[in-house]
């Protein structure tokens, strides 16, 4: 059966109030929401709060959704968006402006990136240099204006075609490509700043 | 923007198709136009290179892994059902498991306590400190019977003890002393209270509280003469110092 058919089956069954199809709807989706939550708001614990914020919406608001209509990704992630927009603008004020040079906090005592490159060896443990290099792209990523942050996760780290964002993001197409190509190129030149060595 | 160049292409143009560059979507002559502007234009060259670049590096991003409880909170939260991953309610658990459960923590606990040379220096400490006290309080182990716990003979046990300290204080010189400087020091001091009218032709210096006996005793010179005797002793009390005063115990 296809994936759409499967899940539309499954949104019938829980507005028919069958607790397992629920179950299985968030078995499925919540990886997915907490990622796009993950890299949007940079923060673990936040985005396990707004993940099942989402959740808690997608469950009053179920009946609301029409099969016809379009995806029911596109319609999880439209909704996922808008809670993302708000807690942006609520948490606009205490928002910390880290700088990208700090390590995190729980990899304080690690090397930093750049003095391992520049050393010219190998690294001893490329998983954790991959670890680095993701830490310094998710960090890279909460520099960005929400505008770029959020076309450029929807398109490199959620995989979705450039229509569905359109839907999401309520801009033209153009728009959307736009936005992933500055995005992508601020976040180059953000990790070119920081990370030269790299280059 | 650098405006029309040598492959007839403008900057917003390559602009437009610089996604579905990156996508490897292009092809055709639109690719080579698109390659050739960006090698000839200054600002859509460096463009073209940090989009890949910014790319790149997205896609090495992984996908990160939602802590374990979270469905179960989510469902929780919203149907307010708890799956058995989160924990199984304790009025469901057996009061025998609970008990064994608990009494298998506080061994546990005992015994890593136990371990530590720390632990064992404050329980010899304690057990010193208690037995001192208890040879100081007289109560011997040994002499402990089960009778002596009863509830009526620990309450026996108490006031004979309590009565012992009070007396033993009481008999104390010291407290004695000062017990009796008091009194006299309040007879000194407390106002003269008006006498009354059969008083003023008697007047006395004595302010106690005691019952009248106008006729009974004179006094003089720290002399007491019991009017009531047939032959009256004279007590001197002079001698009587109110240290030398003992309460029979």
């Amino acid at each position: 059966m296809e994936e759409a058919q499967v899940t539309a089956q499954l949104i019938r069954r829980c507005i028919a109030g069958d607790a397992a199809a629920w179950e299985e709807l968030v078995q499925r989706y919540h990886r997915r929401i907490y990622n796009i939550c993950y890299r949007f708001v940079g923060s673990a614990g936040d985005a396990e709060d707004l993940t099942q914020e989402v959740f808690i919406r997608m469950y009053r608001t179920l009946k609301s959704y029409e099969v016809e209509r379009g995806a029911f990704m596109t319609w999880v992630t439209t909704m996922t968006r808008n809670l993302l927009v708000d807690h942006f603008r609520r948490t606009k004020q205490e928002r910390l402006t880290d700088s990208l040079d700090v390590a995190p906090s729980e990899r304080d005592d690690a090397m930093p990136l750049s003095e391992q490159i520049r050393d010219g060896r190998p690294a001893p443990d490329a998983r954790a240099q991959a670890q680095q290099l993701g830490d310094a792209v998710h960090r890279a990523i909460g520099k960005l204006s929400p505008d770029l942050r959020e076309a450029v996760i929807l398109r490199d780290l959620q995989d979705m075609d450039y229509k569905q964002i359109a839907t999401v993001l309520k801009v033209p197409e153009g728009t959307v490509k736009s936005r992933i190509n500055r995005g992508r190129a601020e976040l180059a030149r953000l990790l070119q700043r920081t990370y030269k060595q790299v280059m | 923007m650098a405006g029309k160049d040598h492959s007839d292409m403008q900057c917003n143009e390559f602009d437009a198709l610089l996604s579905d560059a990156l996508d490897k979507v292009l092809t055709g002559p639109k690719a080579q136009a698109f390659q050739a502007h960006a090698s000839s234009c200054p600002i859509c060259g460096p463009l073209l290179a940090e989009a890949e670049m910014g790319k790149h590096w997205l896609e090495q991003l992984v996908e990160v892994e939602p802590p374990a409880h979270m469905v179960d909170k989510i469902l929780a939260a919203t149907t307010g059902i708890e799956t058995p991953g989160v924990h199984r309610p304790a009025a469901q658990v057996p009061w025998f498991e609970r008990a064994t459960g608990w009494a298998q923590g506080v061994g546990q606990f005992i015994v890593a306590m136990s371990r530590q040379p720390r632990l064992a220096m404050s329980v010899g400490m304690a057990f010193f400190s208690l037995s001192i006290c208890l040879s100081l309080a007289g109560v011997r182990l040994a002499d402990l019977r089960r009778v002596d716990l009863r509830p009526s003979a620990i309450r026996r046990g108490y006031y004979e003890t309590s009565g012992k300290v009070v007396k033993y204080y009481e008999n104390i010189r010291f407290v004695y002393e000062i017990e009796s400087r008091v009194r006299e020091f309040k007879r000194v001091t407390s106002p003269r209270e008006p006498a009354p009218a059969k008083q003023e032709r008697h007047p006395r210096n004595d302010s106690s509280e005691q019952p009248e006996q106008e006729h009974n005793h004179r006094q003089g010179n720290g002399q007491i003469i019991l009017a009531a005797s047939d032959s009256p002793p004279a007590v001197d009390l002079a001698w009587v110092k109110p240290a030398t005063l003992r309460r029979n115990p």
